[in-house]
């Protein structure tokens, strides 16, 4: 094992280096040091390590990050131990967050330092072989999965398909609606048409309605040219609008005039256009919960729900997630030039233990960027994100049954609403319960 | 206790059309940028690579609730510019000549580090009367090379250098070696942004010359860093490498970390210009570790990480490019630095241009957005403009390309950029064949 300790050498780190070379004397291990960041880096462009060893300095939270940050760039991706002064219980959440191995408190403790490298698995991973998997390709886009919730979308598919009825899928983020959408229009009458895919979320809330209707020449600012909308583009085709809850509803109510007179406007313009498109929308969002809010209009949710479409979560297609993965990992081996045939049993276990709320489209992302890493023909756990390395870690030290302190389970539970609520903590305090001066004790309290 | 969900975030594009443009509230809309967040929805989302600016959310509970961070940045700033002024008057009083001078141009360099150069050029320009009275000639030099930054920094190159001239007579005859190697220093970057390579070369070679007899070693750096940025622009790849291990050795020895993540960041420039990525990759991974370990410079950062980002998507590594172009949005939304989001929305404009996806113009709307009114600069946006005409070109929309190489044109014609502006033309005479 090569390790690397980096501030581990002056009197502030209490004369770490000393004692690692000491506690490893007769490990074998090849233990190096710098004296700080910048020069650990150079050490880890020139060499490949298992372990660095890194004493954070006075804004440990700050410090942690730059590590995780330099270590993803660096050969043979070494896991990093962090030593700090008085480590708060925010900076071991956000640790393990990152998968950082351990956190340690000055002074290291012998037993601590080596139950932390004891989690350095040198065990050889199982190879699992990946099967060929049979999908069914719309263009650069695929279907793959066999789960019974998946067989039962197929048959909406082929129900929906041959008809040219407005249809609304609904599914979370990346489970695949835009791939559904083009299964449809495939399946339809209007597949010799254009399919043309709008997405509402993405594009300025200003220059939607001239994306959708197309403008005249020096309708508004910006208005350079004359510009036919997605509307007109999608003539004797379908016309996909995505994430349609985003947007406005003076925009909803031209939509629904479009839909139900099937012609429009363009911005700027004073000509009547007809139109001849099939609809297909699609939203992440619970827009009957939208309608309650008065922020989606319900003549148009009508409209649009002729046909709803819901798409399971990747965690509800059980082994599914096998046969993504397999199918994604040729893929992108193909992509990449690479050979990979197999993924080690860990690294699987991983993947079906993961909460995926980006759903397939998370899982084609940990893959690919896995293809990339993989320096042979299996993907292995160290090919996975650091946060999934640091979900195992987590596994492996508290088998089942192991008790935590109250407090412990506490921070815990509080720094996960907070990361829901995306650090807001009076929505966090009324997920909780709690009032919100109580809740900003307790993150002080817990270095939160 | 209610039951009721909270309400979502306001849309920061929404939230900037309800606030008006009074410079008063410029703290307030810096502190709006730098406290938005993106809706955790849509990340995953099929709009999540989409996500710019105006599309994050910002929680108005939560912009009261820091409004003080506001009010501090404002009174902070004022006691500044107040207290200058009583030092002023102070030294006034007592005849201290060159002390009213610091102090006024103290004040400047607080209105310029806030972003009000119109502001900073009214107290240089105080500064520069008083000292042209003052029998010792240091504090002129000193004032005619603010103000000569400052020219510099708002694109009129030509003036600029015209201040560094009277600037480096001035120290010359009165021996001030400092005076003369900065001005110098100005010169050459006058020169070097109007693409004028022997005069550049000339300005930096005198510097480096008055450094040297010095011995100063910081300035030494940094005359040897801009000789090397002069040289890769000129295609001297050698040359460049010479003087930046040079520069590297100076800052080095003065553990200027700041200075050393700067020169690193041009290292890996040159390594991936010689086509040795992983030099370059190194370069630059270390140039991050030098900047977090100097006083937080987030511009650095910023440069650092968005050349990073480059040398991936050259490399086909798209997926790491868009990572890395994110961290660095990370880091100028916090740090409020608009024209770095300029610059981030255009490359990752540019990274959806070469994948041919069609919504990847709305990087180019933003990015036009934001040069125009967060932080106006004509120059950033014809940039824009350009790179906006060559995505619509890759993707065939032809009259569109014309339309923005067009607008392109016109704004570097008015702000007096010959360099792009025949660039743009070249373009548009391609687009004609």
């Amino acid at each position: 094992m090569r390790i690397l300790a980096v501030g581990a050498e002056g009197g502030g780190s209490g004369g770490l280096l000393h004692s690692i070379r000491q506690w490893m004397a007769d490990s074998g291990a090849e233990i190096e040091s710098a004296p700080d960041l910048p020069r650990a880096v150079r050490q880890l462009g020139a060499g490949r390590w298992q372990v660095v060893v890194a004493v954070l300095g006075d804004h440990a939270d700050d410090d942690l990050v730059w590590w995780v940050d330099t270590l993803r760039g660096a050969s043979a991706a070494p896991r990093l131990i962090a030593v700090a002064h008085r480590p708060s219980m925010g900076l071991v959440l956000r640790a393990e967050k990152l998968g950082v191995l351990d956190v340690l408190s000055l002074p290291v403790r012998r037993d601590d330092f080596l139950r932390a490298l004891r989690r350095v698995r040198t065990a050889p991973e199982a190879a699992v072989t990946l099967p060929d998997v049979e999908s069914h390709a719309i263009g650069q886009y695929v279907l793959v999965g066999q789960s019974p919730a998946m067989l039962e979308v197929y048959k909406l598919i082929a129900r929906v398909g041959p008809s040219s009825a407005t249809v609304l899928v609904q599914g979370e983020s990346g489970t695949g609606k835009e791939v559904i959408a083009r299964a449809i229009h495939l399946n339809g009458p209007m597949a010799s048409g254009p399919f043309v895919a709008v997405n509402c979320a993405a594009i300025p809330e200003n220059l939607l309605e001239s994306e959708l209707f197309g403008h005249e020449k020096g309708a508004f600012t910006g208005a350079i040219t004359r510009k036919i909308g997605r509307f007109e583009q999608a003539g004797g085709g379908t016309l996909f609008l995505d994430e349609i809850a985003d947007m406005s509803l003076a925009l909803q109510a031209k939509i629904l005039r479009a839909v139900q007179e099937r012609e429009i406007e363009r911005v700027g313009g004073s000509e009547t256009i007809p139109v001849n498109v099939r609809l297909i929308a699609a939203t992440n969002r619970d827009l009957k919960e939208a309608i309650k809010q008065a922020r989606f209009r319900e003549d148009l949710y009508y409209r649009l729900a002729v046909f709803q479409i819901r798409l399971p979560r990747l965690t509800e297609r059980g082994d599914d997630l096998f046969l993504l993965t397999a199918y994604y990992a040729r893929h992108f081996a193909k992509e990449y030039g690479k050979r990979i045939h197999s993924i080690s049993d860990r690294a699987l276990d991983l993947l079906r233990n993961h909460a995926w709320v980006g759903n397939v489209r998370e899982l084609r992302n940990v893959i690919e960027r896995a293809v990339i890493v993989a320096t042979d023909e299996v993907l292995r756990v160290d090919h996975l994100p650091e946060e999934f390395r640091g979900e195992e870690a987590t596994l492996q030290d508290r088998p089942e049954g192991a008790l935590l302190a109250l407090a412990e389970i506490e921070a815990r539970h509080i720094a996960r609403v907070l990361a829901h609520t995306n650090g807001q903590i009076g929505a966090a305090a009324e997920v909780l319960g709690i009032h919100r001066n109580t809740l900003t004790r307790k993150m002080k309290e817990y270095g939160l | 206790m209610s039951g009721e969900q909270p309400l979502p975030p306001v849309r920061v594009e929404k939230a900037l059309g309800l606030l008006p443009e009074i410079e008063a509230l410029a703290p307030l809309r810096a502190l709006l940028v730098s406290i938005s967040r993106p809706d955790e929805r849509t990340l995953w989302s099929s709009s999540g690579p989409y996500l710019t600016l105006g599309k994050r959310g910002v929680q108005p509970e939560e912009l009261r609730r820091r409004m003080p961070q506001a009010f501090h940045v404002i009174t902070d700033h004022l006691q500044v510019l107040y207290r200058a002024y009583v030092e002023t008057l102070e030294c006034h009083q007592r005849g201290d000549g060159p002390g009213a001078v610091a102090a006024l141009l103290r004040a400047g360099r607080g209105e310029e580090r806030v972003g009000r150069v119109g502001q900073a050029r009214a107290w240089y320009d105080v500064a520069l009367r008083v000292s042209q009275a003052l029998q010792d000639r240091r504090p002129e030099v000193e004032s005619l090379r603010s103000l000569g930054e400052l020219f510099l920094r708002l694109g009129q190159h030509a003036e600029g250098a015209r201040h560094f001239q009277r600037a480096l007579a001035i120290a010359e005859a009165e021996f001030d070696q400092a005076g003369a190697i900065a001005a110098c220093e100005g010169l050459g970057a006058a020169a070097l942004a109007q693409s004028q390579w022997a005069g550049a070369q000339a300005w930096y070679a005198r510097g480096l010359q008055l450094a040297e007899a010095t011995g100063d070693q910081r300035q030494i750096g940094r005359l040897e860093h801009h000789l090397g940025v002069l040289a890769r622009q000129q295609g001297e790849l050698a040359r460049a490498g010479e003087h930046l291990r040079r520069a590297r050795e100076c800052f080095e020895s003065t553990d200027a970390t700041e200075e050393i993540a700067g020169v690193l960041n041009m290292q890996g420039l040159l390594e991936g210009q010689l086509g040795n990525e992983a030099a370059a990759m190194a370069a630059y991974r270390e140039a991050l570790a030098w900047a977090q370990r100097a006083p937080r410079d987030a511009g650095l950062e910023v440069a650092i990480r968005l050349n990073l980002a480059e040398l991936h998507l050259e490399a086909g590594r798209f997926l790491d490019g868009e990572e890395e172009m994110r961290r660095a949005e990370q880091v100028a939304i916090a740090a409020n630095l608009t024209s770095r989001l300029v610059q981030i929305y255009m490359l990752m404009g540019k990274l959806r241009g070469r994948q041919l996806d069609e919504t990847g113009f709305v990087f180019f709307e933003q990015a036009v957005e934001l040069s125009r009114t967060l932080e106006p600069s004509p120059a950033a946006e014809a940039q824009v403009y350009l790179e906006y005409g060559l995505f619509r070109e890759r993707l065939g929309q032809r009259e569109e390309a014309r339309a923005c190489l067009e607008r392109a044109r016109e704004i570097f014609g008015t702000v007096g950029d010959s360099v792009d502006r025949r660039r743009v033309e070249a373009e548009l005479e391609k687009m004609a064949v």
